[in-house]
């Protein structure tokens, strides 16, 4: 290596630059002015590198520094670096770090593709961050059992690219499928296109492997069968769970036979309720939806960059149209045409009306789901150059999405954010279950402007709470939903807080996350 | 931050984006699962440089250098992200970071040899003996054939040189060589950080170009294509830059060249220069159909993956670059092909290093596959 050494600062721990925009337990975390080059205790490095091997502990502070973010947005300036990243390859080595970390009390974050909306894998306390995306193996492609077995650090995508010769896929299926990984899908609980007719990941997971925060390993779930009516269903308090119970290290999930084919459209509504209405109306008629996004007006917009590209202007939609139901249905060519006309018959009823232009219907689809035009330029950085997307993702009752929604444009501009819009995912299998999207531009350059997103963010929290609903849907609660918590879950959350502890004592686990960190004990 | 100011707002971009789609099909990124060596870890280390939250580290110096400039990131994003590593490299020559000593001598060949591979100008022409091809002079002809260096110095290359002489030839195109004072593109100037003299040698190839009054330049080298193209269109040359498998391919579509056809399956390999940074995908892949059974690979055309030669990674970096090469390879085999096809001297060169499948030159295999190779074939058994 031809490297000159330049004058080395001293290692110190960074201190004094605190942002004010974090809460107020998150304000004693690692927030990164300068990196340090050496750790005030190496002791634990070193145990690492012995444990592990040199090969798979990074140091440099270059190489910690770019695990100090996530999607979510935050200022350039923003990093929260973990002391040491570790590349682990097998569950064993998870575990040796684990058990390394209880016995020093350093704080453990696991992530993946770090795509998360919200800091859910940002190591804001540092110490160890364990980057699976290096356990990608697959273990086991149970063909006839339509099973996959794989170290959680592999891609959703790479598991679909594994089991596509045998004409299966894994339908969990978000926009980040790409990067997103097994893992983090399961410990963020996030949303998939085609939730409304195979549900969340939790509906794929069949078993999964974690190793706890005192470095046991448990396999948790029913194996290979679909369900179970046996003991307590500790695999479900993963899916959510944010690392903060185990890292998770493989899994076993549920495979589908990929449907022989899939027709998408678009149907525009008066109101939002209207596409309600009618979706319920396709189950009640027992239509077998695959996907189902309700958009609103101005959402719209977000999803069709091809379109522009080609047109150079906006697709135009009917002015009365308030809402776009985008939905599809897969299968064999009969059955999808069958479903598709009598959904389309259905669509009278409810003054609905078809989107004939196909361009933007493929437009949508694609920007939304394949990501596969050519050449393929993503909408995000295009659209991101000055601001970027930022997101709420509340719950709230079925019958009273408009209201809500209402409710979503006014808290928008109060804190005078740039609207994108809402959209409804259905998430729910064979029901009308939605996941919402609420979003909006982020000058993530301008503090003001990501301490307004936050405050945005966290008032839909409340108003959610306020609607009977719940304050997250696909993105979990990280450090940003802590301080509600209580308000969501009443009296129960300290019966959450004793199931972390019995899986993690000492509170090492993604610290900071769902609860405060608790102070060492002297 | 002289050098990096220039992509600061991409680069914050790529952190308010962060969506890591680059991931994906990077190569260098694929075998390591180091962060920093992929673009969105590339990218979010220069920021932090730019952001003074660490100095130059071994650490940063890989994440620039450790990278084939492949542009299989840029496929996945808007984003200038192979321009933006180009430049972290310059910055970081300009900061203190002394050459890696294998680019240093690639660099020093070039500015006392012509060429890279510290082999003298007169080997520059050896290629070309007995074929009758002429030297290059002002207003005589209008295409030139440009052998670019590898090729031209390294006689395992040289076979895919004459059969690109020879089917031009053929196929009745007038065309001149520059021989010995052909001079090198410079592209592996530009993409190990040396831009400066990059600059000083692209001054002086234009000028030279342009004495020659010709209209035309066809290459051998899909490196020599895409850096001169970029080259000439910059400092309004009108001179066309072709590759060589772009012309030929409409010899063999206007029907100038007898073929015969082999039922044997066959994989193209995209180099990266000439497909996802060329934009060439069809007229190759045209000439494989027109003398053989083209099977792809899964990862193709723009999703193709690098053969791990490029930027400078197969002489700093030489395992990886062969682990890369293995993995290329080995995804050829999946396919059952019997022989893997490519047009660029350093995939050729650097596939051949793994063993398991026949590695050919498309320009050998067209020529190979006209009537008149095949009679003499047959004529000599």
């Amino acid at each position: 290596m031809a490297f000159r050494p330049h004058s080395l600062s001293p290692a110190v721990r960074p201190s004094g630059h605190t942002p004010c925009l974090m809460h107020d337990f998150v304000a004693q975390s690692s927030f990164c002015s300068r990196i340090p080059l050496m750790l005030v205790d190496m002791s634990y490095i070193d145990e690492l590198m012995t444990a592990l091997g040199k090969e798979k502990v990074l140091l440099d502070p270059a190489e910690r520094f770019v695990y100090g973010a996530d999607w979510s947005p935050r200022t350039p300036d923003e990093f929260f670096p973990p002391d040491v990243v570790v590349l682990p390859k097998t569950t064993r080595d998870v575990q040796r770090t684990v058990k390394i970390a209880y016995e020093h009390e350093m704080p453990v974050t696991a992530g993946g593709g770090l795509t998360g909306m919200l800091g859910g894998a940002v190591p804001i306390f540092g110490g160890i961050y364990i980057d699976t995306t290096s356990m990608n193996g697959v273990v086991e492609i149970d063909q006839k059992n339509q099973t996959i077995r794989v170290q959680t650090g592999a891609t959703l995508q790479e598991v679909n690219d594994a089991v596509l010769p045998y004409d299966l896929w894994l339908p969990h299926q978000p926009e980040s499928k790409w990067v997103s990984t097994v893992g983090a899908a399961i410990a963020c609980d996030n949303d998939s296109t085609f939730g409304v007719r195979y549900g969340k990941i939790l509906n794929c997971l069949l078993s999964a492997q974690i190793v706890t925060g005192t470095g046991e390993i448990l396999e948790l779930g029913h194996r290979k069968a679909h369900f179970t009516s046996s003991g307590y269903k500790l695999m479900h308090l993963l899916a959510g769970s944010e690392g903060t119970l185990g890292v998770i290290t493989e899994a076993t999930l549920k495979l589908e036979p990929i449907p022989s084919m899939r027709r998408v459209d678009m149907l525009v509504f008066p109101r939002l309720g209207a596409a309600v209405d009618y979706l319920n109306r396709l189950l009640k008629a027992g239509l077998c939806i695959e996907a189902a996004h309700i958009n609103c007006k101005r959402r719209l917009k977000f999803y069709t960059h091809t379109y522009k590209q080609k047109h150079g202007r906006d697709p135009e939609i009917p002015a009365w149209a308030e809402a776009l139901l985008a939905i599809s249905f897969a299968g064999d060519q009969d059955v999808v045409d069958f479903q598709r006309a009598y959904a389309v018959k259905l669509a009278k009823e409810f003054e609905a009306q078809l989107v004939e232009e196909r361009e933007l219907v493929d437009s949508w689809w694609t920007s939304k789901y394949t990501l596969a035009f050519d050449p393929f330029k993503q909408k995000w950085p295009d659209s991101q150059t000055k601001k970027k997307f930022g997101a709420a993702d509340p719950g709230v009752p079925v019958g009273r999405l408009e209201e809500f929604y209402h409710k979503f444009v006014e808290v928008a501009e109060k804190h005078r954010l740039e609207i994108i819009g809402m959209n409804a995912y259905l998430e729910h299998p064979n029901s009308i279950g939605f996941s919402l999207s609420c979003a909006v531009f982020v000058d993530y350059r301008s503090e003001d402007e990501v301490k307004r997103f936050r405050e945005f963010h966290d008032e839909l929290c409340k108003l959610a709470i306020a609607f009977e609903g719940t304050m997250s849907t696909f993105m979990s609660d990280t450090y940003q939903k802590a301080p509600y918590l209580e308000l969501e879950h009443g009296p129960s959350l300290q019966y959450m807080r004793e199931v972390k502890r019995m899986f993690d004592p000492k509170g090492i686990l993604n610290p900071g996350k769902k609860f405060p960190r608790e102070a060492k004990k002297p | 931050m002289n050098g990096l100011e220039e992509f600061k707002d991409e680069i914050e971009t790529c952190f308010g984006t962060s969506c890591g789609f680059c991931e994906r099909g990077c190569p260098i990124y694929q075998a390591m699962k180091v962060k920093t060596l992929c673009m969105k870890g590339r990218n979010r280390t220069m920021l932090g440089l730019m952001q003074g939250k660490y100095e130059i580290s071994p650490a940063v110096v890989e994440a620039a250098f450790e990278c084939t400039l492949c542009g299989n990131c840029d496929r996945w994003c808007s984003l200038k992200n192979t321009e933006h590593t180009r430049a972290f490299r310059e910055y970081l020559l300009k900061h203190g970071v002394e050459p890696f000593k294998e680019h240093a001598s690639l660099v020093a060949s070039i500015k006392n040899y012509g060429n890279p591979w510290f082999q003298p100008r007169s080997a520059r022409n050896r290629w070309a003996k007995g074929l009758n091809i002429p030297k290059a002079a002002p207003g005589q002809q209008d295409v030139l054939f440009f052998a670019g260096c590898t090729s031209a110095v390294n006689k395992a290359l040289v076979p895919g040189l004459v059969a690109s002489a020879k089917l031009l030839q053929k196929a009745g195109v007038k065309f001149a060589t520059m021989n010995q004072d052909e001079p090198c593109c410079g592209s592996t100037l530009l993409r190990v950080g040396q831009r400066e003299a990059f600059e000083d040698l692209s001054k002086k190839n234009v000028e030279k170009f342009e004495s020659l009054g010709i209209k035309k330049i066809v290459t051998a080298c899909p490196g020599c294509y895409t850096t001169l193209k970029k080259v000439l269109e910059e400092r309004g040359s009108k001179i066309q830059v072709v590759h060589i498998a772009q012309e030929v391919a409409g010899l063999v579509r206007d029907g100038k060249l007898d073929l015969r056809k082999s039922p044997e399956r066959m994989t193209y390999h995209d180099p990266c220069h000439l497909g996802r940074l060329g934009g060439v995908f069809d007229e190759p892949r045209e000439i494989v159909k027109a003398v053989a059974n083209l099977v792809e690979m899964p990862n193709n055309r723009y999703e193709s993956r690098c053969c791990g030669a490029g930027a400078g990674l197969q002489s700093a970096f030489p395992k990886l670059s062969r682990d890369l090469a293995a993995k290329r390879i080995a995804e050829a085999k999946s396919t059952g092909a019997t022989t893997l096809v490519t047009c660029c001297p350093f995939c050729e060169t650097q596939l051949k290093t793994v063993p398991g499948i026949k590695v050919v030159d498309l320009m050998e295999l067209l020529l190979d596959s006209t009537a008149e190779e095949k009679e003499k074939r047959n004529g000599a058994k």
